[in-house]
């Protein structure tokens, strides 16, 4: 870890779990490398400590490359969409430099991967005492619909919290409830276009315990998230 | 660690300005726009700075650096496209988009002009040129924005018509930006009546056509541009039957 890294205090994610909007429109207002990679180092340790957690249920290297393969989606997320969110805040109503609308994007995304780190144990203990897929053919459906329901819950939970910070924080900087809500739902929107797609090309998370263990599926780079959906829409309305 | 007492500079909502001044009201809204990056970032944070500038002497000098990016912006995104197909595309589809936007802005330039005399505006031919010039800059710079996102499409699908819908999406959020422009603009040059909306539905057409008359700009073909003419739906509904 640099000693930028160190720099950052622990104590800083608190306050940013807080949501006081008035301290956090001075951090956001301020590109500071030490707070930024600090966010970094959050989101590496608390949505890989989660994704490892979340893919030690299929195996041990499973949960190894989850722990490299969550944090990369947020990462990559933000990145991918950060021109995106830079040029729609003030189109929007909201003056933001890319710097500002970047890190105000990456607070949220702490603030997520720090609630889910705080989840990991818990989703390990469920893991822990749920069968193992570990060389099954069969899985209970009951364990997979449960193990599944709490990954749901849990990630929902870590989502809504971050955003409702982050609406907080963008209606203090507008001074508009209209200017904010528009913000949110177009960073929201274009955040989960890509998100959805960038899990779908680092599948599996967790994976089928009929096909092998890996970093990347062969077919990481055919179809996409979308087509697929559509898909399995299709077939079920033609069966 | 860092200080958060610091001051650190003020964030502020954007700086549209007060919609019923004109535009050039503010101070701020009268500092000539000085180069390329400039024109970008006034016509994202500022645009009523450039309604403003059009209106001042020597605005052909915005309007070239607006247009300037524009087919930049547009040969950019254009190559993102063209790595769908690889191949000749990755030359074609980027000359293909940027020639497609422009003609498309020249083409309907002199029926917006007409029509905004026919609602009663004060606008002069070259400040509708520069307002469809600034059109085009914000949807071209805003289609620079998604180009990660088309990009890890491209890479992960195989599918023409899915990767057209989603071009086609793209396009569609970066024009209607590019038109919100366009009104507020006329807003200020006191355009009445439906004019504008009837001739912001023709533009659609004419781009939506573009991506017939162009074809293929995704995918590949024998010729770089079609034998055929066709119109723009019926090409769509082949691609989506022909399931490619």
């Amino acid at each position: 870890m640099s000693a930028a890294t160190v720099n950052f205090k622990m104590r800083q994610v608190s306050v940013l779990l807080g949501g006081n909007p008035d301290t956090l429109k001075d951090w956001a207002a301020q590109w500071e490398k030490s707070r930024v990679l600090g966010y970094v180092a959050v989101i590496i340790t608390g949505a890989g400590l989660y994704g490892a957690a979340m893919g030690y249920w299929r195996s041990p290297v499973q949960a190894g490359y989850n722990l490299v393969k969550f944090p990369l989606v947020i990462l990559a997320t933000t990145m991918g969409n950060a021109l995106l969110n830079g040029m729609l805040a003030p189109l929007l109503g909201l003056d933001l430099r890319f710097r500002q609308s970047l890190m105000l994007v990456l607070m949220s995304f702490t603030i997520a991967s720090a609630i889910l780190g705080s989840f990991a144990p818990i989703v390990f203990f469920i893991v822990w005492n749920t069968p193992s897929l570990a060389g099954r053919q069969e899985v209970s459906w009951a364990a997979y619909n449960f193990v599944q329901l709490t990954q749901v819950v849990f990630i929902a939970f870590a989502g809504v919290a971050a955003n409702a910070r982050l609406f907080r924080l963008l209606h203090s900087l507008s001074g508009s409830s209209r200017v904010a809500r528009k913000i949110l739902f177009a960073w929201l929107a274009g955040n989960l276009f890509l998100g959805s797609q960038l899990c779908w090309n680092l599948r599996p998370f967790i994976g089928s315990p009929v096909l092998p263990v890996e970093f990347f599926r062969p077919t990481a780079f055919q179809g996409n998230f979308y087509e697929t959906v559509f898909r399995a829409i299709g077939h079920l309305l033609s069966s | 660690m860092n200080d958060p007492q610091s001051t650190p500079p003020l964030l502020s909502p954007s700086s549209g300005g007060p919609p019923s001044l004109p535009p050039g009201a503010s101070p701020d809204e009268a500092v000539p726009i000085a180069n390329l990056v400039g024109a970008i970032e006034a016509i994202l944070r500022q645009p009523r700075r450039v309604m403003f500038q059009l209106r001042q002497p020597g605005s052909g000098r915005l309007i070239a650096a607006m247009l300037t990016v524009s087919v930049v912006c547009g040969l950019i995104y254009g190559l993102i496209a063209g790595t769908f197909s690889g191949g000749t595309q990755l030359w074609a589809a980027p000359v293909k988009i940027a020639c497609g936007l422009l003609i498309s802005g020249f083409i309907c330039l002199p029926s917006l002009y007409i029509f905004s005399c026919l609602s009663g505006s004060s606008a002069r031919l070259s400040e509708v040129f520069g307002l469809v010039a600034g059109l085009l800059l914000l949807m071209t710079v805003l289609l620079i924005g998604f180009a990660p996102v088309a990009w890890v499409f491209s890479q992960s699908t195989e599918s023409v018509a899915a990767m057209g819908a989603l071009h086609l999406a793209f396009w569609f959020i970066a024009t209607c930006f590019g038109l919100r422009f366009l009104g507020a603009a006329f807003a200020h040059y006191g355009h009445s009546g439906d004019g504008l909306k009837f001739w912001i539905a023709i533009f659609l057409l004419v781009m939506l056509q573009m991506t017939a008359a162009l074809r293929p700009i995704l995918g590949t073909a024998e010729t770089v541009l079609p034998k055929e003419k066709q119109f723009f739906i019926s090409h769509w509904i082949e691609n989506l039957r022909a399931g490619k």
